[in-house]
Parts: structure tokens; sequence; C-alpha cells
């Protein structure tokens, strides 16, 4: 809807008062929300993509033991890095460190997937692996807010949030943003935050990380108390109440207009949520079945629902209450573990969303905040590598079988094509028909924008 | 060029007066016919409003108005038409042909053609034509003259915001409106309101007065007795002791500290990249309390949140000093980035912060900007920001800067409570050397025991005899039963002892650090430097020549001194615009953080000027300007437009209420739903200060785990719920409660779904309704008309209508058939009424202003 002009007075007049509409203040222009109600015009391109899914990987999984294979690292396994560390390091590190996985070809194109990953290996064809990501921040709080919003230094508005106020929701029923059982940790809400932007861009939250996506629910979304039907009562109460008042005023009608929605959403929200229609199949696909993968399996079927649903941001974040992909030390066990809960169930994601044809005009991203160093840390662990690392874009206009970019000999640095944060930015919102440089938002005299004065379009991975 | 104004015979700080007072000078000195020679004979006054507006909104709006800005111009509003777009001002008035917007229209280049696709025909462009010619003449103001070539430092100089206010005239209104008798808040709104010919509301009824004022000033509703002494009070000054008594309520402070605290990014927690807490913050956040319960003159509660480090020393009283120290927590409370590893980039981002935080609050200016370049708006350079930057860099507001890095804390403990915990400190180390000597004895003593029973042949005490060789190393539980369990007492003692070591009293703040003067930091890196700046303040602010920094101290005290001089053309302005702000819902100048160049231009100079002057004149007390604010017509107009004589071409002209002609419906703030809430409900704790944080300072309130320990049940007014940054209550981060991330002075008010989702379903908003049900049903048994009577007393400060208690009781009918509640036929009683008084609680009349 946001395509279309409309007058404040029309969007007054056609507008649930929803998640992914505008605050009432600056429809109306009865309150004080100083900036702009909405985007700037200009700013839509042509649309590979609708909506995204991005898979979280907390913690930072290793690029090199995953996706970017390195023979000279295996060969010099134990040796001096034969170049110079980076001026900011997290950590003390040591010598090279062999991968302990090994990699093989996958697929048409035949592109090299280690051990670790076997199911979501055989998706290569479809995948375009961005190998000379760069430009985090080397501690996890700073990685994990620049890969979310752009920006360690300040708290500003998630990406999630940023697309949300460009695009809307495709379904007034729910939010336009949704996070699955996010972090807490690290930035927490600034990272689904809309940071200065209007409060119905943020992203929802179902359930936090230290809980089982099982028991992931939107907040106040059930009541403990009244029936459907109560509730229906005291709405009709409160509505009568206010058509006696004293003097009619658009901002009374927008809080009715609130309640009405919040009322169907109660009934929307779970219906989404519930799997109980999903085939066995189904179910298997994600690994619903398997103890391991449930968790994780649970929350990327829900992600296929909400995008079903015209959700246009949807959030899944592989978390729990330990340390997640952050293997300082004893990389093996670690990275073993992590690998099998959710190999299963974003192989699984990818094949439903395929075979239901929504891969086309969804974009999944993966990643985490940063890769790892191909030093050890210690024995046998590694360090945040936030100078070059692995994330990963399927469906949604990008072209699939391809390796972008390039880190060097041992996976240290981004070297080739490289790509910044800023830069998945600007080509996330590209596929979303979104220019980078035009999406802005005025506040405190300045016009904001995701990827601030930096980001790069990066052509060479559009289909 | 300076800016002059159209009409030359009014002085340039008059940019842009209000409309009314400059159409009356206007006529007065051109009289018809007598116009200058390049202009042509002047316009109506409606004819914008009745012309040239239609003619812009038809064909240019769609591109140059709300929606879109296209070349960054907005024709739609009168700042958008004074500052024009990218490629500078559009209009020159009462010149036609050198105006942009007459080029555009009038396609004389091709780069150059408005509207793209459809020409304005004739009779289109000669009304631009007219109007520019006829001086542009705007309800707004005048659109100022800018010379094209003029830089934008130069133009800066000139801005309205940037030249100190002085004392405008008040304008005489009619004897119908009072004549010279009205209070001059009332003079400027009513002159602007005259020369349209346009009506104000009526003052409001009493009833809706008071609730206005209790929950304006103090945040809280009228009781019941408060609201029913105010009807029964006859005098003339009825409400001006009802003003009185509230500004006296401790409520009030805690309502407008709230106020302040938006400003200051005041949090309880880090919460950028690593969440831990600032255990310490509530210091400030009650000094601010106590400073605006006792009306402390906005300069010198300014100046000590700037450098109250520095005064301390002028004092000698204790709680003088300490309140000085926590003062400074103004500088020290945002979000820091404290997991960074480069330090230098941690201690120039903790700077920026300081700076823009500093010329948000203050000046109405985003300093921050020219970090990376010159400012791009505003007159603010490089150089600007770092002569600032130096003065910051100078001043010591980390501890340490390695991960997880440390904020100063100043010690604020007393003299004696200092001394008590140096003698406490010394009987811990006076127990750790007993202990020591104790088991040195023992070993000795064991030892020799040993030696003599070997010379003896007593074999007893064999297992210490290692101890012969060496004593020191014979492990305690080969200590004899006594020795181990005196051991054991010792220990004990000692470590009650070491947890009974009081914490010495810390607030976070800043301290003097080593004076270095600051590089350009080209592109804002710090990896390229490049001059060296000496420290200041912008140079268009300065106040007859550059701030004179000390060699020996980091500047803060001068910048302080500099912020409140009354010569400043922001600080005092800047203030009086946020006060209206909060009594209004919307500044005079409604980008209430931005007087730049980019921000909205004061819908009525004069009355900000006025009102800035005034503040200063009076000391600088907030209590006077509330109560020159309260008694005013202004503040107490009606919000029903029918009250209005002309209340359908006030509807017409000015629906947006920039006139003030009435006053505006608004939703209460987030802490005044809650509070009332706990309020009406009977659980409202109104013990003041301290701190509810679960954790210990610099604890971490969110770690890797994502475990959630935050607790927010409590009965304590929302002010003192800790404000964990990115978590804080559900019932104020809902209602567009600020988390301190960036300071704001203009809180939005949103309303979404998820508002109604926490009022329907939210277990606080249930209980409460449960609460005041249970007390309906035990007051008036079996009365479903007292119950209502009541519910609206206490709810809304009223009598319920009939039709709205025949709603009431056919509710009651509905919601008996559909709950299902048990036999206990009071417990059914209060279900039904539970939710009754929900829904009465959560609409509309509860959470508004009228």
């Amino acid at each position: 809807m946001w395509n279309q002009r409309a007058s404040r007075r029309q969007v007054l007049e056609q507008s649930a008062v929803g998640f992914g509409w505008l605050a009432a203040s600056a429809l109306l222009g009865s309150s004080t929300a100083g900036a702009a109600a909405g985007p700037p015009s200009g700013f839509r391109l042509p649309a590979r993509a609708r909506r995204v899914i991005f898979m979280f990987m907390k913690g930072g999984p290793s690029h090199i033991d995953t996706f970017d294979p390195k023979p000279k690292l295996a060969a010099d396994d134990g040796k001096e890095l034969p170049f110079a560390k980076p001026r900011v390091q997290f950590a003390e590190t040591g010598k090279l460190l062999a991968s302990p996985w090994k990699f093989r070809p996958y697929g048409q194109s035949g592109i090299q997937v280690s051990e670790l990953f076997p199911h979501v290996a055989r998706h290569v064809d479809d995948i375009c692996f961005l190998h000379s990501v760069h430009g985090t921040n080397a501690a996890h709080g700073g990685a994990v807010l620049k890969l979310h919003t752009g920006s360690d230094t300040f708290i500003r508005p998630g990406m999630g949030a940023w697309i949300n106020y460009g695009l809307g929701t495709e379904n007034d029923n729910l939010p336009g943003f949704i996070t699955i059982c996010p972090t807490l940790a690290h930035g927490g809400v600034n990272n689904w935050g809309a940071g200065f932007l209007p409060p119905e861009f943020q992203g929802v939250p179902l359930g936090v990380a230290s809980s089982p996506s099982k028991e992931a629910r939107v907040k106040y979304i059930a009541n403990p108390r009244w029936s459907q039907a109560v509730q229906r009562t005291q709405i009709d109460l409160l509505e009568g109440l206010s058509a006696g008042g004293p003097a009619h005023d658009p901002l009374v009608e927008a809080r009715i207009k609130s309640f009405e929605l919040a009322f169907r959403m109660q009934t929307e929200m779970p219906t989404v949520q519930d799997l109980s229609g999903e085939t066995k199949q189904t179910l298997a696909l994600y690994g619903l079945d398997d103890p391991v993968t449930e968790n994780f399996g649970r929350q990327c079927l829900m992600a296929r629902r909400f995008a079903e649903a015209g959700v246009r941001f949807i959030q899944v974040t592989h978390s729990d209450a330990k340390v997640q992909w952050d293997q300082h030390s004893d990389l093996l066990t670690g990275h073993t573990e992590k690998a099998a809960e959710v190999d299963k169930p974003i192989a699984g994601l990818l094949t439903d969303l395929k075979d239901r044809g929504l891969l086309d005009d969804t974009l999944v991203l993966w990643g985490g905040e940063f890769g790892r160093t191909p030093v050890a840390q210690g024995k046998n662990g590694r360090d945040h590598n936030p100078e070059g690392f692995t994330m990963w874009m399927a469906g949604g206009g990008v072209k699939g079988g391809y390796r972008h970019g390039s880190t060097d000999d041992y996976g240290y640095y981004a070297v080739e094509n490289k790509m910044h944060i800023h830069d998945v930015h600007a080509t996330l919102l590209h596929l979303l028909g979104i220019d980078h440089l035009k999406l802005t938002y005025r506040q405190a005299g300045r016009d904001f924008r995701l990827t601030d004065v930096a980001g790069r379009v990066h052509t060479a991975v559009l289909a | 060029m300076p800016v002059r104004t159209v009409n030359r015979g009014l002085t340039v700080t008059t940019a842009a007066i209000a409309a009314a007072a400059w159409l009356a000078a206007w006529s007065s000195q051109h009289p018809a016919g007598a116009a200058e020679p390049e202009r042509a004979a002047a316009v109506s006054p409606t004819f914008f409003a009745e012309r040239v507006r239609p003619l812009l909104e038809r064909r240019c709006f769609e591109c140059h108005g709300e929606d879109a800005a296209e070349g960054g111009l907005r024709l739609d509003s009168h700042a958008g038409l004074a500052t024009g777009g990218k490629a500078g001002p559009v209009i020159r008035p009462a010149n036609a042909d050198e105006s942009l917007l007459v080029q555009a229209v009038r396609r004389l280049d091709e780069s150059l053609a408005m509207p793209p696709e459809q020409p304005l025909d004739k009779d289109e462009i000669a009304i631009l034509v007219e109007w520019i010619a006829a001086g542009a003449p705007h309800p707004d103001g005048p659109i100022p003259v800018v010379a094209a070539t003029e830089g934008r430092a130069d133009r800066g100089r000139d801005f309205w915001s940037l030249k100190a206010p002085v004392r405008p005239e008040v304008p005489r209104v009619s004897a119908a409106h009072g004549g010279d008798t009205v209070q001059p808040i009332d003079a400027f709104i009513l002159a602007a309101l005259e020369s349209r010919g346009l009506e104000p509301t009526a003052v409001a009824d009493k009833p809706t007065l008071i609730r206005r004022a209790t929950f304006t000033l103090t945040g809280l509703p009228p009781t019941p007795d408060e609201i029913d002494a105010f009807l029964a009070d006859r005098s003339p000054d009825a409400f001006a002791k009802v003003v009185d008594r509230l500004l006296a309520s401790p409520h009030y402070g805690e309502h407008w500290a709230r106020h302040w605290l938006d400003i200051v990014r005041y949090a309880d927690s880090n919460g950028l990249d690593e969440n831990i807490a600032h255990g310490n913050a509530w210091r400030y956040r009650d000094w601010c309390i106590r400073a605006i319960n006792d009306d402390v003159p906005f300069d010198r509660f300014l100046r000590e949140q700037i450098c109250g480090d520095l005064l301390a020393s002028d004092h000698t009283d204790e709680s003088r000093r300490a309140d000085l120290l926590v003062a400074t927590g103004f500088l020290s409370l945002g979000p820091k980035a404290i997991a960074e590893g480069d330090q230098t980039k941690l201690v120039m981002d903790i700077i920026d912060e300081q700076i823009d935080t500093t010329g948000r609050a203050f000046l109405g200016l985003s300093l921050g900007c020219a970090r990376c370049h010159d400012h791009k708006f505003d007159p603010i350079s490089q150089a600007d920001y770092y002569a600032l930057a130096g003065i910051f860099k100078s001043t010591k507001t980390m501890e340490s800067l390695k991960r997880l890095a440390k904020w100063h804390e100043n010690v604020i403990a007393t003299a004696a409570e200092q001394e008590r915990f140096k003698a406490h400190e010394a009987r811990i180390a006076t127990g750790k050397k007993e202990i020591d000597a104790f088991l040195a004895d023992t070993r000795r003593q064991l030892a020799a025991t040993a030696v003599a029973g070997q010379a003896s042949g007593d074999g007893t005490i064999a297992a210490a005899a290692d101890a012969a060789k060496q004593p020191a190393d014979l492990p305690e539980e080969k200590f004899p039963e006594e020795a181990k369990s005196k051991l054991a007492s010792l220990r004990d003692a000692q470590k009650k002892l070491e947890s009974d070591l009081p914490a010495l009293a810390a607030a976070m703040g800043v301290a003097e650090g080593d004076p270095e003067e600051t590089r350009i930091h080209v592109r804002g890196s710090h990896l390229m430097l490049g001059q060296v700046v000496p420290r200041g303040v912008p140079a268009v602010l300065q106040l007859g020549g550059p701030l004179v920094v000390p060699a020996k101290g980091s500047g803060r005290r001068e910048l302080a001194d500099w912020l409140v001089d009354p010569r400043h053309p922001l600080t005092a302005r800047v203030l009086v615009n946020r006060l209206w702000r909060w009594h209004f819902g919307r500044g005079i100048v409604r980008s209430t953080d931005n007087f730049g160049l980019t921000g909205e231009q004061p819908t009525n100079q004069p009355l900000l000027d006025w009102l800035a002057v005034r503040l200063v004149e009076s000391g600088w007390s907030l209590k006077a300007m509330h109560r020159q604010i309260l008694l005013s017509q202004t503040w107490q107009r009606s919000s029903d437009a029918a009250t209005s004589p002309t209340a359908a071409a006030c509807l017409q002209a000015d629906v947006d209420n920039m006139l003030w002609w009435r006053a505006d419906v608004r939703r209460l703030e987030a802490e005044s739903i809650r509070d009332a809430m706990l309020a009406v409900g009977g659980r409202l704790d109104r013990t003041m200060g301290g701190s509810l944080l679960h954790v210990a300072n610099r604890a971490f309130i969110f770690d890797h785990t994502s475990k959630d320990e935050t607790r927010y049940e409590t009965g304590r007014r929302s002010i003192y719920l800790p404000v964990i940054r990115n978590h804080i209550s559900d019932a104020l981060w809902l209602f567009d409660c600020t988390d301190g991330a960036v300071g704001s002075g203009d809180r939005p008010t949103s309303t979404v779904a998820s508002q109604a989702l926490y009022l329907l379903n939210g277990d606080f908003v249930i209980n409460t309704a449960e609460t005041i049900a249970t007390g309906l049903v035990a007051a008036a048994p079996h009365d479903t008309e007292t119950r209502t009577l009541l519910l609206f007393r206490r709810l809304f400060g009223r009598r319920p209508t009939a039709t709205e208690v025949d709603l009431v009781r056919r509710s009651l009918d509905t919601l008996t058939a559909e709950l299902d509640a048990g036999t206990d036929a009071t417990a059914r009683d209060i279900a039904v009424w539970t939710a009754v008084c929900q829904a009465v609680l959560v609409g509309n009349e509860f959470v508004m202003l009228r």
C-alpha cells in the first residue's frame, strides 16, 4: 500500500491502525511525531524479492570450517601466519590451525561444503555464497549491532525495521517484522528495535533465545481470564462510551480501530503458529521428529508460515542459553553440535520454500556476526574474525550456485570483491526493490538511512 | 548579507513574526496605493490561503509535499517556502522574476521546468507572480529575502534562532478580548486570531481544568475530594490556588523530572553492545526530582550538570557537594560501546555522544553532524565540533578503557562515612593479620611439640611430625580440634567483617582530565588526523569573542557559563519551547530538539521570544513559568471546537490548531497511564527516591544466556522503575516511553494494536480492574447505578450520563450470561464488574486529556 500515493485524509479513511501502519499521531497530524510520517517517495526499484527470512547464527560460525575451504590452511597447519594480524583483535591468538572437517563438492556447481552441513550442501545450486563479507566488529555486541543495524556506535533501527518502514506488511492483521526466539544479549532489542523510526516498525518478538521455540508467543496475545465473547462485550462497551464523549477526535477513532485490530490478531496469530495442520512429512523435513533439530526446526517452519501469511521480514535466531557458535576453545565439539542443530532445518526450509514456489520471491539470508580466525586461540579454538567471513543468500533474485568474493589463502581477510556489511544491506534492499540511498528517515535534522553514508549494491550476485 | 524582512520597518529579529502582528504593521505602514515602486499592489491577507495554497496543493504537493520532497523542497509549509530546497530559496519576495518558483513554472530553462508533466496555465502563473510581487505574504509570517550568493555560515549567522531574542512588544487586543487586561501569552495568541477573524474556544469547565492541571503538573489524576473542593471554591483565584497546591506537591518534581530525563537520555543500564547496570544512575534521577521540586533556577541546574564537580569546592555542606558531583552524571549516562577493542575510537565515540546530547539538550542543535564534515545545514564547522571535543577530551569520563570499559564514578560519601569506611578496612586488615598470626603460632607450637614428642618417644602426635621440618606447610586438617574450631570462628568473624564493609556511596559523573586540544578527525576517523583546534564553542555562537579556556582546566566551567549567558540566543528559547511542548503537546517550534536550519520555524516567534526573555528576567524559575502558562486563558481553553463562536471558520482555517485557538485532545504519557491506574486502583505507593534495580552496579542485566530477570511489579511511580535500555517495562515501552537510547524532547504518541493487546490482556490492567470492582461491590451492594456513579467519579471525576448508566447496565446483562464465574454470588458479581471496570479503564476517556 505504500506504493500508492495517498493523501493524509485518504490514509486515515482507508487504514486500520495496524502493526504495519503509521502512528496515529503521524497519521492524523493530531499529535507530536515531529518527523514525516512515511518514507519519502522515489525509493522503489523493481523488486526481485518480496520478503526476507534471516537465519542468524549467533556467536560467529567459522567460515573456514563450513563454506569457505582453504587447502593452504590445511597444508600450513601449525605454522606462523605469514602476514600481520589486524590492529584490533579480540583475544590473543597463535599459529595456523587446520580445519578438522573435510570438504567435498556438491551439485552442478561443484561448490565445496564441509561435513558440518551435509543437508544444506544439497542446495548449493540455489545458494549465492558471499565469501568476502567484512566490517562488523571484533566483539560480539558491536558485531551483532553492526550486522543488524549498520552501526556499532549508536542505537539505530534494525534492518527489519527499515524494510518494514519501506514496504509495510502484506497482512494488516500481522506485524510486518517478526523475530523468533531472539537473543537478549549483545544489543538485545536494539537489533530488532525501531530506533528513531516510528515504533510500529519494530520487530515483534516471539519468545526469547533462552526458552524453547515451542513456548514462543507474542506477549499479551492471549487473555488469562476472559473468553472472546466477554472481550467482545468489553470492546462494545468502551466503544459505546466513546461515542457519547464530548468531542469527536481522530485520536479517539484511531484507538477504537486499534482495539478492533487487536481483537482480530488474537485469532490470527495463533492460527499462523499452529503447526497441527502440517503433514508428518513436512514436520520430518524440518527435523521436528528429532530432539536435536526440533527446536530450530520449529522456528524455521514458523518462518515459512509467517512468510506465507504476508510478514515482510522474519528473523530466526539460532542461539540458546550457552555460548552458541562462539568456540574460543574446542571448536570440534562445539561446531559439530551447533551444525547438527541447524543443518537439517535450514535445508528443510529451503526445500519447502522451493516446493511451494515461495523461494522465487523470498530472500533467505544466513550468517553470524563474524567468522572465526584461521589462527588458533589456545589449543583448539578460534577467535572472532570480522575481517573476512561468509554469509549466504538463497532465492529472491540471487544467483544460485555462485561464489561471490573471496578471502585470502587462509581465510583471514576479505580480498576480492570485498563486501562490507553496509554492502550486504545495500544489496539486500536492492533485491527487495529499495534504493538504499533513497530510503531515508529525517531525524534531528538529518536524513538517516540503513547504510549510513556507505553501501554499494553488488550487482554480480543478482540473478 | 543579512536576512531582511520584506517590511523594512521591522527589526531583523522579527524575521518570523506572527502574521497577525506583521499584517497589522504592514497595513499601517503601507496604506493602499503607497506601495514601494518595485512592489506590486498589496494582496489581501487571505490571498495565500484562498488563491496560492489551493494552487500549490493541486499542482505541486504531490512531489513537494508531505509524501515527497523532491529536491529537498516542500511547498506545503511556511518553513519549506522560506528555506527552499537543494537549489536554494525558491521565493524572493517582491521579486517574482528572480524567484526560482516562477522561473520553474515559466519553464525558462529545460532543466528546471515544473510541474514536469502538465505546465501551469497563464492564469495559474499569474497568481504566483502576483503573490510574490506583493511580498509573498504568508499567514505564518514573512518569507525572508535571502541573497542567492550567501554562504551557508553567513546565512546561518542571521538565522532567527542564532540571534539573541529581544523582548517583543506585547500586542494590543480588542476590548472584547479584554484589551489591556489580558496577560501577555493570551495577547500574542489572541492578536494572531483576531487578525484572522477567529475566536478561540471558551475556557474549559472546572472538572476538565483540574483534571488537566493535575495530570500536567503531577502526572496523576485529581482525587474526587480535590475535585469537590475546587468545584466548591467560588473565589476568583480558585484555580490559582489549585496550581499553587500542585506546584508544591512532591509529585510535581517527579513528573517534570521525568520530562527532563527524556532530554538527558537517562537510563539505569548501558544497553549498547553490553547491557550492564548503571547501579548509581538513580542518584542523578533523584537529584533532578529534588532540584525541580525546589525550583532550582535553570541556569544553576544546567551549570551543575556540566561542571558540578568544579563548583563543589565552593561549598562546605556535604550533601550539597554530593549533589554537585551527582549532577555531572548528565555527561556520563549515555550508551557506550564498552566492549569496543579500539580504545581511541571508544574515547571519541563517548565524546561524540556527549557533544550530541549537550547540543540537543540545551541548544537544540545537532552538533554531532559535524564530526565527519562541516554540518550540511547548520553553520557548524568541523573545527567547531573538535573545539568542543577538546573540552570533553580534557574531561575524565572513563575510569578504564580496557574491555569491558568502566565509566568513572565520583565518591560522594560524607567525610564521616569515608572515615568509617577506612576504619572498617583497617579492622579487616587487622583481622587478616590475626588469622595469619594464629596459623603461624599454631604451626610453630605443633612443630615444637613434635620435636619434644620425638625426643620423648611419644608417638601420639606423630601426625604432626612433618611440621618439625616445614612448619609453614602443615595442612590445617592436621591441626588439633581445638585449634581448628578457633580458626573457623576467627574466619567466620572475618568473613562477616568483610561482608559488612559498607559500599562507599559513589555516583556516575565526570572529573577533570588532562587538558589537551584535539585535532580535526578527517572524515571522523581517529586514524586520519588533521590540524589542531583550540578548545572553544562554535564560531557562529560566540558571545563577544572566542571562549577563553584556561590552560589548567577542561573548559567545562567556561562552557557552562557560556550556555547560561543571558546573551545566548538558544538556551532560554530552547527551554521555554520545551516547557510549552510539555504543556500543550507541541512546541511553538515543533522540532523541539532542532532549532537549526532544518528545524521548524516558530509558529509565533514573538511569543517564544517574550517567554525566553521573561524566563531569564524572572531568574530562570520554572515554577514561575508554569504559573504564567497555566493561568493564561490559552492554556485553559476547551478542546471542544463547538465552544468557539467561529468554530467552522477555525476548523476551516486552522484544523491543526497551529494558532492555539483551542486545547488539543491528548493521550496521557506512558508513565501517567500506569501511575493513574495504580492511583485509581488504590495501589499507588507514594514512596520517593531510591533504586529498584535488581542487580549490582556494573553487573550484567543480560548476558549470552538471554535470561530475563527483570521485574517490574511494584506499586511505585513509573519514574522509579529501572530504565533498562532496550528492555523497559511493557507498560511504559508500549506507550512511547523512551529508554534513553538518545535524548528527545518530543515523544511521539503512537496508537498501535500492541497497546490494545496489553490493555485487553495484561495482568496489571485486569488486576487493577479487579481491585476497583471489589471496592465497588463492597461499597454498593446490588446497586448498578451507584456503582456506575462511583466508578465514573473515581476514573473520570464526573457523573455518568443516563445513557452511560444504561450502557453499563446492558453490558452487565450480557456479561452475566457470558461469564462462567462459579456459583459464589459475590465472586460472580466481582468478576462481571471486573470486566466492566476494565473496559471503562482502558477506554478513551481515562487515558485522554481533554
